[in-house]
């Protein structure tokens, strides 16, 4: 991909423990999703650790921002350690100084004093933003992956089947084979029901399709069971 | 609230997933669990934490019982506690709840719909079963 689709990767703390958690967490998607849809991704922070090595470069291939709730800094710390030095390192609890502990950690009681907490720091971030795409050098954006979307969701590839001389995309399929495996489901006899309700749970089938989805869904399984290239 | 592990004997880690309304719903069971179900048995902390490697949050895992609510297939809530030497009494994967309720239009990943608080519900009421069965049978500190 070339350099001049390179976005800012925004990477927040999970802050389950604490308000600013919280905000930074919805900051950060208010950023992704209104303010600057275009330009930046996010991956979720656990993923360094647990996830492989095309997520543990996602700070090599984009300027990163972190934006973390309190002084630990995990998000920054993590990012640096599993991947590269961030362009910019936020806290929210500097931001709102003594307003963020009067925000709420759940979204049932979200209040004015929340919403206004997460319209801040989202200004805040999305003004790092503007200045990293203003100073920083083009990357690789190999692990470039779509607006507003989180990365980690994006390279997971999808399984092509064919329904009604339609091909359709099913987002995650080889992932969700890998799983009816490791359940015991078999590649041969099996009359498709619990391909049918594994696949459901990402994928919506209509009533009116189910008969030709179970069709294709036994025949691209027991493709991938006998490890041929079936459902790919 | 503020990782304060130390004096509960059920640890809920979610994963928080940014990216989907999975990790939302994880968040929020866990705070119906920690809050509301069983504030006496349970408490949530940073997963960020163990990210970071944080000596704490290792000491709070390899001592005390986890339960992790991953959003997706990726379970990193469960990966990090394991690799943090914690020991996992119950991983729960929002995805897997999803199949009692099929057609469900639960929200984003920043708002749920009534859909999803009845997602949300039904997974912190597993949660809190399992807290208290861990709490019960003595496996919770070691």
């Amino acid at each position: 991909m070339s350099a001049e689709v390179t976005k800012v990767g925004i990477i927040s703390c999970s802050g389950e423990a604490i308000p600013e958690g919280t905000v930074s967490r919805l900051a950060t998607r208010r950023v992704l999703e209104l303010q600057r849809p275009d330009v930046t991704v996010t991956l979720c922070l656990p993923l360094f650790l647990a996830g492989n090595e095309g997520e543990r470069n996602f700070a090599r291939t984009h300027p990163t921002i972190t934006v973390d709730g309190c002084s630990k800094q995990c998000a920054k710390w993590g990012t640096e350690k599993h991947s590269d030095p961030v362009s910019s390192a936020l806290v929210v609890s500097e931001i709102l100084g003594n307003a963020g502990a009067a925000c709420h950690r759940s979204c049932r009681e979200t209040s004015e004093t929340d919403l206004e907490a997460v319209w801040a720091v989202a200004e805040r971030i999305a003004a790092e933003v503007d200045a990293v795409l203003a100073t920083d050098a083009p990357r690789d954006a190999a692990a470039e992956t779509s607006k507003g979307q989180c990365a980690c969701s994006s390279p997971i590839p999808g399984g092509t089947v064919t329904i009604r001389d339609t091909n359709v995309t099913i987002p995650g399929l080889t992932l969700i084979f890998a799983q009816c495996a490791e359940r015991g489901i078999p590649a041969e006899g099996g009359d498709g029901a619990a391909l049918i309700d594994a696949v459901r749970i990402y994928h919506a089938i209509g009533p009116e399709d189910e008969a030709e989805y179970r069709a294709a869904l036994i025949e691209a399984y027991r493709k991938f069971r006998s490890g041929m290239s079936g459902g790919e | 609230m503020t990782n304060d592990f130390r004096e509960k004997t059920v640890l809920v880690i979610p994963c928080s997933g940014i990216g989907k309304v999975h990790g939302l719903i994880g968040r929020e069971a866990t705070y119906q669990v920690t809050e509301e179900l069983a504030p006496q048995q349970t408490e949530t902390m940073c997963l960020a934490l163990l990210v970071k490697g944080d000596t704490d949050a290792v000491t709070a895992v390899q001592t005390h019982s986890c339960i992790t609510i991953d959003g997706c297939a990726k379970a990193c809530a469960q990966k990090n506690v394991e690799m943090a030497g914690g020991q996992v009494a119950k991983a729960i994967q929002v995805a897997e709840a999803f199949r009692n309720f099929r057609g469900a239009k639960p929200g984003s990943a920043t708002s749920l719909t009534e859909d999803g608080w009845n997602i949300t519900r039904h997974i912190a009421g597993a949660v809190a079963c399992e807290a208290s069965r861990v709490a019960a049978s003595g496996e919770a500190i070691r």
